[in-house]
């Protein structure tokens, strides 16, 4: 009982570790682009860790399957719209260029 | 330990609240709504109410979170005439707003103090069987499910949630009534991202069949009509955001039939109830269970329907003809 517990602490404790490394990334990093590292770490390993911490105190099967499949589908989304955002702001910065250049 | 997540969640949600209203920018205003609509959500689930809880975030972090992201596009700098307009009108704001902020200003705080007389009144009568939690729940087996919220929404109270379904379906018409229907018909145009088109595929079956699952689970516990519908208006939208406007591609009276037949059914329904000897929405007994599925699986497809068709128009209504091969 003890064991499980802390094996929990242990991972919501990273899990929050990630999340505040990745807010500190967002409010530091200088350009979008590490913005967006930053906070697609936070998503995918704060997350997970999160998940994982949960899904051990609950320890039953079915509630760690749902609470995996949680975590893939935030997965699938944050990377999704990662990717999205990441592919406007370069089409952004290559019209610039374009403007700049001609 | 709990009171402090209260009081922490609390004044968080207030703090949102607030600062959504002040912030000096549009975009700091939308995402600091975002963060409230999940405050919110999460203080109603440390109220008990999860039915609310699932949709305050799926409506005011998803639904709403789509309308405001795509109005704010329309002030992005890319609408370059657009923002001409937002200076102009964010120019024409405080010249008259300084004249006479002090009579508005105090009739707000006079409103305000009203209403939280009205809500701390309300909260002290609040007799201590909860209300009528006991009413409703002596009557669960007579209403064919078993989790109470559901059993007032689509059986005690069916008049209200008819009437709801209709609200939702007044906005749309209220959304033509200023865009017009005209621009409703765009040429389908397929996004040409593979990531995108991959991503829609596979979470289109997923969110309907999750969808699916929160209507069925209403029948005995958090989930109903208004949650389902939200999830399968997501499909709508990110069918539509990925260039495949549903509006546009199936047939116009489908179109009509799908987005109506939530509050004519309800409503056929009550009259044949009328018609049996009863009273409206009074479902009989023994078919109250299977009735009542009916009537949400209709419901939901009709909300979901409507709401994908604001979107779709606001969405086309925003975006100029010339826009749209600037996007890909």
């Amino acid at each position: 009982m003890m064991i499980k517990e802390i094996i929990t602490v242990i991972l919501l404790v990273v899990g929050c570790f990630f999340f505040l490394a990745g807010t500190l990334g967002v409010l530091r990093f200088p350009d979008l682009f590490s913005r967006l590292h930053a906070l697609t770490k936070a998503d995918n390993l704060g997350l997970g860790f999160i998940a994982a911490g949960m899904a051990v105190y609950i320890a039953s099967p079915w509630a760690a399957l749902k609470i995996f499949f949680i975590w893939l589908f935030t997965l699938l989304a944050s990377s999704t719209s990662c990717y999205l955002i990441a592919r406007f702001q370069k089409e952004q910065n290559h019209s610039k260029n374009g403007k700049e250049g001609g | 330990m709990s009171v402090l997540i209260d009081i922490i969640l609390a004044i968080l949600a207030v703090y949102l609240a607030l600062q959504s209203l002040l912030a000096p920018r549009l975009t700091q205003s939308v995402f600091l709504f975002f963060a409230f609509g999940l405050a919110l959500a999460l203080a109603w689930i440390r109220l008990g109410a999860v039915d609310v809880a699932i949709t305050e975030a799926a409506i005011a972090a998803g639904f709403l979170g789509v309308l405001f992201l795509d109005a704010l596009r329309d002030f992005s700098p890319r609408g370059s005439e657009k923002k001409e307009n937002l200076e102009a009108v964010q120019n024409a704001l405080p010249k008259n707003n300084t004249k006479s902020l002090l009579l508005p200003g105090m009739a707000l705080m006079l409103g305000l103090g009203l209403f939280l007389l009205i809500a701390l009144e309300a909260v002290w009568k609040i007799p201590d069987g909860g209300g009528l939690t006991a009413a409703a729940e002596a009557l669960l087996p007579e209403s064919g499910v078993e989790h109470p919220v559901t059993a007032v929404l689509l059986n005690f109270r069916a008049y209200d949630t008819w009437l709801e379904i209709g609200v939702i379906l007044l906005g749309l018409l209220a959304v033509f009534a200023v865009g017009g229907i005209k621009i409703y018909r765009k040429p389908v145009m397929a996004t040409q991202d593979p990531l995108l088109r991959q991503v829609i595929l596979f979470f289109t079956p997923v969110l309907f069949l999750f969808g699916a699952f929160l209507l069925y689970i209403g029948k005995t516990g958090p989930g109903g009509a208004f949650q389902a519908a939200v999830l399968w208006g997501a499909i709508g939208i990110l069918l539509h955001l990925g260039g495949r406007p549903v509006f546009s591609m199936i047939p116009r009276w489908l179109g009509q039939l799908l987005l109506t037949i939530g509050l004519g059914f309800f409503l056929i329904l009550g009259f044949l109830f009328i018609a049996g000897g009863a009273t409206l929405f009074e479902y009989p007994p023994a078919h109250a269970g299977v009735l009542i599925l009916i009537v949400e699986t209709m419901a939901a497809i009709s909300i979901a329907a409507a709401l994908t068709a604001i979107f779709a128009n606001l969405n086309q209504m925003n975006e100029g003809p010339n826009e749209i091969e600037s996007t890909n």
